[in-house]
């Protein structure tokens, strides 16, 4: 059994997270306590950070950067109408994760840390360009999303750290759009694309899920792919620069040979559906 | 064999003082400590749903929360929502339509149907199929039960 305590401050978190050495961060408790009833981890404190005000509510800066703290719950982030445009993708990968009540429970900050390949964020992040701001023993920092996953599940955040925020660039009037295959309505991805346009509708920034340890994003094709978007050949050929950064599973959700064959028709698909948006609009 | 805290909890809008496991979830706390009964240990993952209450009128599964966590926070369980309209006009539609079998999910779907209606007073079958998405029935094959959420949500209408 795991005692709880319930820090006011992320720096008592830290100080907390360092005092016991088999202490484990608690967010939402989705997946933790999940691990935690399953005898997969045997915490002797969790450290709640349910009572911080610091990592609560999504805010604007003054240059229109937003900044999600870690523990805003999926289900306020799906409804954030300051995710517009280009992060209009991030609310929309928010409000497909599992179902309405683990929405409630779930945050941003604690599905980040746990980098679950399959999970929504990840590659609504990378393709947001989102930066986590971190708190440690050794003060803050801020870690770049295309930094992050280091591995299958082993991420840039050292013993002892936890995420406080994830940041946004300011969002620009463009088209995007997430997508998930799933075997069924809420589950993990066996694979997803996130995806937005540029603001002249020229090029694209586009991040594949599922499909490795992270995220799977090239900008160098990406810039190649720039003012050919209407060339089918260019699409595919920048699908298979994704595709070739890829490292799939054979897992339950899918094989890796149906992994890799999903990316193409992913991108395709999703282009298709954002440049749709931009018609309408 | 594990040390016990006393907690106070707001439970179905009574305060409750309740020693309990360090650590423990709602839903441990629930039913060995308070027996209250009526949210099922099903997975005890978060994934089936059968222990799904209501935390700040909020739905959220016990068996995920921590009962530490719920200080200060309003708990409702099916046990506290008896002078409820809607919850009552669900149940009855949820016998009279055959959704109800061996009733280990029946809480835990009400309390996710009555979400719903909350928000939307009359939803489609996909929609509360997609509501639905996170209770998981072994018996009925759902489609008695999106029946009843219907057929609740029309009775309610007029």
């Amino acid at each position: 059994m795991s005692v709880v305590l319930s820090p006011g401050s992320v720096e008592d978190a830290v100080a907390m997270l360092a005092e016991h050495a088999e202490a484990m961060p608690l967010a939402g408790g989705a997946t933790l306590v999940a691990m935690r009833n399953a005898g997969l981890v045997e915490p002797t404190h969790l450290i709640n950070l349910d009572c911080i005000a610091e990592l609560r509510g999504i805010e604007r800066d003054t240059t229109g950067g937003i900044r999600i703290g870690a523990m805003t719950r999926h289900c306020d982030t799906a409804a954030c109408n300051d995710l517009t445009g280009s992060l209009l993708v991030l609310r929309r990968a928010a409000g497909m994760i599992a179902n309405r009540v683990v929405r409630n429970m779930g945050t941003m900050g604690g599905s980040v840390a746990n980098a679950d390949p399959a999970a929504d964020y990840l590659p609504a992040l990378a393709c947001c360009d989102a930066v986590l701001e971190v708190a440690g023993p050794e003060g803050r920092r801020k870690i770049s999303i295309h930094d992050y996953v280091q591995g299958w599940y082993e991420t840039a955040l050292e013993q002892g750290e936890i995420i406080t925020a994830i940041t946004l660039p300011a969002p620009v009037a463009a088209p995007s759009a997430y997508r998930k295959i799933a075997r069924v309505t809420g589950d993990y991805a066996t694979a997803s694309c996130a995806m937005a346009l540029d603001p002249d509708g020229k090029g694209l920034r586009a991040a594949i899920g599922a499909c490795g340890p992270g995220p799977l994003r090239d900008r160098d094709a990406e810039a190649v792919l720039r003012g050919r978007l209407d060339d089918p050949e260019a699409v595919l050929d920048f699908a298979a620069c994704l595709a070739a950064l890829a490292d799939p599973l054979d897992d339950v959700r899918g094989s890796a040979e149906y992994r890799l064959r999903l990316i193409p028709r992913l991108i395709t698909s999703v282009l298709s559906e954002i440049a749709l948006q931009t018609e309408v609009a | 064999m594990s040390k016990k805290i006393l907690h106070s909890l707001n439970l179905n809008g009574e305060e409750v003082e309740v020693a309990t496991p360090a650590g423990a979830t709602l839903l441990e706390t629930m039913r060995e400590d308070l027996r209250i009964l009526s949210a099922k240990r099903g997975c005890n993952q978060g994934v089936c749903g059968a222990c799904t209450v209501l935390i700040d009128g909020k739905p959220v599964r016990a068996c995920l929360t921590l009962t530490a966590r719920c200080e200060g926070h309003a708990v409702q369980t099916m046990e506290g929502m008896g002078g409820d309209r809607v919850m009552a006009t669900l149940q009855r539609h949820m016998v009279e339509s055959g959704g109800v079998q061996c009733g280990f999910c029946t809480s835990g779907i009400l309390i996710s149907a009555r979400e719903l209606l909350e928000e939307d007073p009359a939803p489609s079958r996909a929609a509360v199929k997609t509501a639905l998405s996170g209770n998981i029935c072994r018996c009925t094959g759902y489609r008695t039960i999106v029946d009843a959420v219907c057929s609740a949500a029309e009775e309610l209408a007029q």
